[in-house]
């Protein structure tokens, strides 16, 4: 079977979750296999939220702000 | 234990069609901590959020996850349902299964269905872990902010003053009125400009509550919704405006000539000069840039003394004005003033400039005979630089021959690829006004298709027609310049099939409405962006469209988009409306998502502090040792401070720790 990455992604609520929402209101297509995590600013990520990522089983992680 | 309720939405098909809703249903009901999950096809409407309610009532949920939509539009309305049930409405949380998922994934259900349990196991794992949480209220300053006051900010400004709200209307040119009081007259009814503008400039100079500051610019912004601190910038006269009566003596001495603005170009101001005869406030200003400094004396010098007189030899300009106004002995700050504002709301209106006719060279822009449409307005206006007498600029002769070229820079990939909106009405309506007038004239509009979609202009175009104004299909290739001052129009027919030629008196070019320059600069100061058209873009076509992402500054007129004075002044209301509301509210509701610090863990680093991007963090001295302290009225909730902190003193409400760390440990397992 082909591999899918698990990838976890922080998006800022002002601009990348706002896109991720324009993506798909203008349906556009995409793996499902990212997951958001809404938080109010990229500088919210505290590096141990990512660390934290990886160590629970996330492949990939995307912070968005 | 928390007793958390599940509600999954279909949004009739738009989740339902990609997401298997029961299934995931099914799965949520597994959840740990999960009391009770239940599905609906519209989770937002009355019945649906009634079963939320009900649930609550009835003791069954303390905790609410809303499997739905995106929580950047519908979190506010399922708080709300929570709250009148009764619980804290923070205790409430939503999986967003449409937006990102169903309509994203729309042809892999199965990938579709499982991404949407993961979102519903993340929402569910950060509920166990809210906490409720007060609103917080803040004092909202009773006054509005409008900037640029052309016909759009003006009726806002009136609008709020009218209210009894203290408006300050910066407008960056030394008067009021904007590209309206160019106009000669206005569709659809063809009302002289002047006669409809100039009292409403009038009411707004003189209104009590409305604080003019024209020649001024806004120089910064700080603050927030509600309490506003606005720096603005008045720009140097180096006339004493309190003094000025408008006379005009000075303006009537300088012997300096540069192209008048306010005429297009098409004729000279002086240096020192008064915008327009009209304008409000009716002073002079000097264009410091363009100044002779006759008397060989740069502003802020004393004055040389005449050898034999002994008096003083003063500039053409001071010797002329009666009041004292004009004193170039001054020394003025070439700086000018800088004014703070404290305002609660802020109105965008800076409206457009129209394109030039320089860039279009395959037209003859070098030709004067070649005019743009807001030339033509100056040419046909009583107030212009032919005191209404319709002239070409070549010659001073009345042209027999006009064609009019549409979408001149609009609908054009090499310019802008919008439609101006007002062109096709405004040529119908010059054309009108001249064809009227001298019925003996030929004139021809080339467009590429007519929009006259509005109230009562399909009538005006008929109209048109009917007086005999010819109009051609197709988009025009060229325009040559002949001898005898005329001009050759190419173009191609597309009703015959075939290209034609013309030769005309007059050219006149439909230049597109472009954003007025600086706006994104100014948009950046306020937070407002702008679209890729270049107006400052709503926060929802349709249902939000005079308000911005950024609470408490609105938009309207021409800043929006091109647009017509009816709609220009139809949005300017609904902007005061909106922007009167938190006024009139008198305080607003601030969520309590803001970070709280832990003095106790606190080691006074001052890490915090250096990062807040909101200057809300101030290590203060408590007991002899340093802490930090959070502003609450400035913290907007960022959460950098918690992320950075090293102590892991600070808190962000709504994001905490144990809530993302508990998300993460659900999308990753
Ligand atoms: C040739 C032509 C003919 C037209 N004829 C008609 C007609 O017959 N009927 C009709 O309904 N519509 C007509 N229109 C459209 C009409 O001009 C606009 O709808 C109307 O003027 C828009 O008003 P506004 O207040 O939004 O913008 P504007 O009139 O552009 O006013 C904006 C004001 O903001 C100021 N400003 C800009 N930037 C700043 C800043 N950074 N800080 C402070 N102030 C700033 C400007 O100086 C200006 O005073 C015509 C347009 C053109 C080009
Ligand atoms: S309004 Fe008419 S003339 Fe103006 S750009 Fe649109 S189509 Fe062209
Ligand atoms: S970063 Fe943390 S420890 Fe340092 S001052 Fe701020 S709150 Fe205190």
């Amino acid at each position: 079977m082909q591999f899918e990455p698990k990838i976890i992604a922080f998006l800022c609520n002002w601009c990348s979750y706002a896109g991720a929402d324009l993506a798909g209101s203008l349906r556009f297509q995409y793996p499902p296999n990212v997951t958001v995590v809404r938080v109010p600013c990229s500088g919210r990520v505290n590096p141990m939220f990512i660390l934290k990522a990886f160590f629970t089983g996330a492949d990939g992680v995307l912070v968005g702000g | 234990m928390p007793r958390i309720g599940v509600y999954i939405c279909h949004c009739g098909e738009n989740i339902a069609g990609a997401v298997n809703v029961e299934e995931v249903r099914k799965y949520a009901e597994q959840l740990p901590e999960v009391a009770i999950a239940r599905d609906y096809l519209f989770m937002c409407s009355d019945p649906g959020q009634e079963l939320i309610k009900q649930d609550i009532r009835a003791g069954l949920v303390d905790r609410v996850v809303v499997a739905a939509c995106t929580p950047r539009t519908h979190e506010p309305i399922f708080r709300e349902a929570v709250a009148e049930a009764g619980l804290n409405k923070y205790l409430f949380e939503m999986a967003n299964i449409r937006d990102q998922d169903s309509w994203a994934h729309w042809h892999d259900k199965e990938g579709a269905t499982a991404k949407a349990k993961k979102l519903v196991a993340s929402a569910v794992a950060k509920a166990a872990f809210l906490e409720p949480l007060e609103d917080r209220f803040v004092e909202v300053t009773p006054a509005a902010l409008v900037v640029g006051g052309g016909v759009a900010g003006m009726f806002a400004a009136l609008d709020l003053a009218g209210m009894g709200y203290q408006v300050y209307l910066v407008e960056k040119n030394p008067s009021i009125g904007g590209n309206m009081a160019k106009l000669d007259k206005t569709f659809p009814t063809n009302d002289c400009s002047a006669c409809i503008l100039t009292p409403v400039m009038v009411r707004v100079g003189t209104h009590p509550k409305i604080k003019l500051l024209t020649y001024s610019e806004v120089e910064s912004v700080e603050g927030s919704f509600g309490n506003f601190k606005v720096k603005v910038r008045r720009k140097q006269t180096y006339i004493d405006w309190d003094k000025c009566t408008g006379c005009g003596d000075c303006v009537n001495a300088c012997p300096a000539r540069i192209p008048n603005e306010f005429n297009e170009g098409m004729d000279n101001r002086r240096a020192v000069y008064i915008e327009f005869p009209q304008a409000v406030p009716k002073k002079a200003v000097v264009d410091l840039e363009h100044c002779l400094n006759c008397g060989k004396r740069t502003i802020g010098t004393a004055p040389r003394i005449h050898s034999k007189t002994g008096k003083p030899i003063l500039a053409p300009c001071e010797r002329a004005c009666k009041t004292g106004a004009c004193d170039r002995s001054k020394a003025y700050d070439p700086e000018g003033e800088i004014i703070e504002l404290a305002v609660g709301t802020i109105i965008v209106t800076t409206g457009y400039r129209v394109m030039d006719k320089a860039p279009f060279k395959e037209y003859s822009p070098q030709s004067p005979n070649v005019v743009t449409a807001m030339q033509l307005e100056r040419i046909l206006s009583a107030t212009g630089p032919t005191a209404g007498h319709f002239e070409r600029p070549s010659d001073k002769e009345k042209p027999k021959t006009i064609a009019f070229v549409s979408c001149v820079g609009s609908r054009d990939k090499r310019h802008h690829t919008y439609c101006s909106k007002v062109c096709c009405m405004y040529m119908l309506k010059e054309a009108r006004l001249i064809k009227e007038k001298y019925p003996e004239t030929d004139i021809y509009i080339f467009f590429i298709d007519v929009r006259t979609a509005g109230k009562d202009f399909e009538e005006y175009y008929n109209y048109c027609r009917n007086l005999g104004i010819k109009m051609l299909r197709g988009r025009v290739g060229g325009v040559d310049e002949l001898p005898g001052d005329r001009l050759r129009v190419r173009a191609y027919d597309v009703d015959l099939g075939a290209p034609v030629e013309l030769e005309a008196d007059l050219v006149v070019l439909a230049t597109a409405i472009e954003p007025a320059p600086g706006l994104a600069e100014l948009g950046r100061k306020l937070g407002i962006t702008c679209g890729s058209e270049g107006f400052l873009k709503e926060m929802h076509t349709k249902l939000y469209p005079v308000e911005t992402p950024v609470r408490g500054v609105y938009i309207a007129g021409c800043a929006q988009g091109p647009k017509d004075i009816p709609e220009a002044v139809s949005q300017a209301r609904a902007a005061s409306s909106a922007a009167a509301v938190p006024l009139t509210f008198g305080k607003i509701v601030v969520e309590p998502l803001i970070s709280e610090v832990n003095q106790r863990k606190c080691s006074g680093c001052g890490t915090c502090e250096k990062l807040c991007p909101y200057s809300a963090i101030k290590l203060v001295e408590d007991k002899g040792r340093l802490r930090s302290h959070i502003d609450e009225a400035l913290c907007a909730g960022c959460g950098v401070c918690a992320a950075a902190c090293p102590s892991g003193a600070i808190t962000l409400h709504g994001f905490t720790n144990a809530q993302i760390s508990a998300q993460i440990k659900a999308l990753a397992s």
